[in-house]
């Protein structure tokens, strides 16, 4: 599924005070501006997020009243009910499968790409790019058939299109981080005697694990939030909290028990992100 | 860094493991396996879902190419076709914006920076499916907006309304986040000596941005506004949870048309999905033209 995802994630260094260098200081109207258009901003991004931090608590919320009349945990209580549990271990399965494959596949491809490149590196970094271009359901519809009749089970259909959709980001992660790559270091342990598998685990691995992290984390996120492939492929055989969410808002008065499931289906990868960006930190940090 | 640029630019001097033939292709071959994936959905998919729509593969009866599925609902076709170029061009153009703005700020660094960059990244993670459902509670004419202003009956329609507000609200929001954190990636790597030079030079600045910031993001926003554009047009369930019955984008009619029992149907969703996916990838290959007349993508 083609999720939109910045590929280079935590990854950018923003300058540190750019603006505080004299040449290009900004007066005090375009300071004021400034704030005003970043508090406009940062509105506009958490706007959408703040019914959920209301409506999850909302034991009883009747319509014209601002603010839920009774608060509680019923919503809990009732998404808990539909199943939510089993929902979110099929989700955060499905998310560590799909990453589990696509990362490794996406070390490999950026690897040849970066350190073997041929006539074939234009093609091949085309077609693993393709599927940004091509709408996933357009993918199922002519897939579904072939799935069928190969015999291949649903479960196995789905993490093939979701490890395809996911290929771009690992890929395009794993080929920024090869290109500041040192592939000389490798080399030196070659020559200092260290086997293949020491140069793997002792030399190449620690350089590109921040890389791998981000790139297991992104292919994660295309697993954990895809709703239309699991949806026709797996064929309700296997449920995930985006399904939920799904069939619980496309129905009236779920409001609380929407606010809930959408609480779940986002607190795992907000969680993973604040660690990515914590341990990047700390990493920086102690290079320093 | 734009993706292609990266993939396919700067090739390393091989070293002791690309030396020889032998290494040579044992080097090309690590790519194998994420290729073979990649070509058997994106190829063997789009092949099938093309023959299907040609009538190639019917449930039943003897396989006749046809053009068919493409004309039993002609105007629908074409109105859900435009419908879904507007809303992906409307989002897209909003997403943009916004997303420039947002890169500006992040540039700036300070608290106004860091706030936007954090905000920014906290939508990231969000599914597509949540992102609707949670617009659905804030503009619904129940939701929490209409409820804060008191407005009851003279809540505008935003969801399932005329013009599809809610549905580009969403993925302008999604998308302006994706925009932003791309755009000041690119920025953050090569702006600020050209923006010094350009102030010691005497730019105000308005000529900064107009001639540095501009040109300098040109190529990472061309990117990832059509990554938006693309996933906007070929996406259901925003449209399906936020939008109005009829008429229909292409996504959510080829999905009624899927799901359907009529044994015509099949091909006839096919021949929606293959339209979508003729204009995705029209969209792409002009912003492949663009980027190469870039000199900075060069």
């Amino acid at each position: 599924m083609a999720i939109t995802l910045p590929p280079g994630l935590n990854q950018q260094t923003l300058p540190k005070d750019a603006a505080q260098n004299g040449l290009t200081r900004s007066r005090a109207g375009g300071r004021i501006l400034r704030s005003a258009t970043a508090a406009a901003l940062a509105v506009w991004f958490v706007l959408p997020l703040l019914p959920l931090g209301l409506w999850i608590f909302a034991d009883r919320w009747s319509y014209p009243a601002p603010l839920p009349q009774d608060w509680g945990l019923q919503n809990v209580d009732s998404a808990l009910s539909r199943g939510a549990a089993i929902a979110f271990a099929g989700s955060l399965g499905l998310g560590f499968v799909v990453s589990a494959v696509a990362t490794p596949l996406g070390v490999l491809a950026a690897r040849s790409l970066a350190f073997h490149p041929s006539r074939w590196s234009a093609p091949v970094s085309g077609l693993l790019f393709a599927p940004l271009a091509l709408p996933a359901f357009v993918a199922v519809f002519g897939l579904n058939v072939l799935l069928v009749r190969l015999q291949v089970p649903s479960y196995a259909g789905v993490v093939l299109v979701l490890t395809v959709y996911a290929l771009p980001y690992t890929t395009y992660v794993m080929r920024l981080a090869y290109a500041a790559h040192d592939i000389g270091f490798e080399e030196e342990a070659c020559t200092l005697g260290a086997t293949r598998g020491q140069v793997f685990l002792r030399v190449q691995l620690p350089l590109i694990a921040p890389a791998l992290a981000r790139a297991a984390f992104l292919a994660f996120l295309v697993g954990w939030s895809d709703y239309l492939v699991t949806l026709l492929i797996g064929g309700g055989s296997l449920v995930t909290v985006p399904l939920l969410v799904a069939s619980a808002a496309s129905g009236t008065g779920n409001d609380g028990i929407v606010a809930v499931l959408s609480v779940m289906a986002l607190a795992p990868p907000l969680g993973l992100l604040l660690l990515l960006g914590l341990t990047g930190r700390r990493r920086r940090g102690s290079r320093s | 860094m734009p993706a292609a640029e990266v993939l396919t630019a700067r090739p390393r001097p091989l070293t002791a493991a690309g030396h020889g033939r032998k290494a040579r292709v044992l080097g090309a071959l690590l790519a194998v396996p994420a290729v073979l994936l990649v070509a058997f959905v994106v190829v063997g998919g789009s092949a099938m879902v093309a023959a299907q729509s040609l009538g190639l593969m019917p449930l039943v009866g003897r396989p006749e190419l046809s053009t068919a599925a493409y004309t039993a609902h002609g105007g629908d076709l074409l109105v859900g076709a435009g419908l879904s170029l507007a809303i992906a061009g409307a989002s897209t153009v909003l997403a943009c914006l916004i997303g420039f703005t947002a890169a500006l700020i992040m540039m700036q660094g300070r608290w106004c920076g860091k706030l936007v960059a954090a905000m920014s990244s906290l939508s990231i993670p969000v599914p597509h499916i949540v992102g609707a459902a949670t617009a659905g509670l804030l503009l619904a004419d129940s939701g929490l907006l209409a409820r804060v202003f008191g407005a009851a009956e003279r809540w505008p329609d935003i969801v399932g309304g005329q013009w599809w507000l809610a549905v580009i609200f969403e993925y302008a929001w999604k998308e302006s986040a994706f925009v932003g954190l791309v755009v000041a990636g690119t920025l953050a790597t090569r702006s600020v000596d050209y923006e010094e030079t350009a102030a010691l030079l005497g730019a105000g600045r308005l000529r900064r941005l107009r001639h540095v910031l501009l040109p300098l993001s040109l190529p990472a926003l061309i990117i990832s506004g059509t990554i938006a554009f693309i996933y906007s047009f070929g996406s259901y369930e925003v449209a399906w949870l936020l939008g109005r019955p009829y008429p229909e984008p292409l996504p959510v009619m080829a999905l009624r048309l899927y799901n359907s029992v009529t044994l015509t149907s099949r091909p006839e969703a096919a021949a929606v999905a293959v339209v979508t996916a003729v204009v995705s990838l029209s969209a792409a290959l002009a912003a492949l033209a663009c980027l190469r007349k870039i000199p900075l993508w060069r």
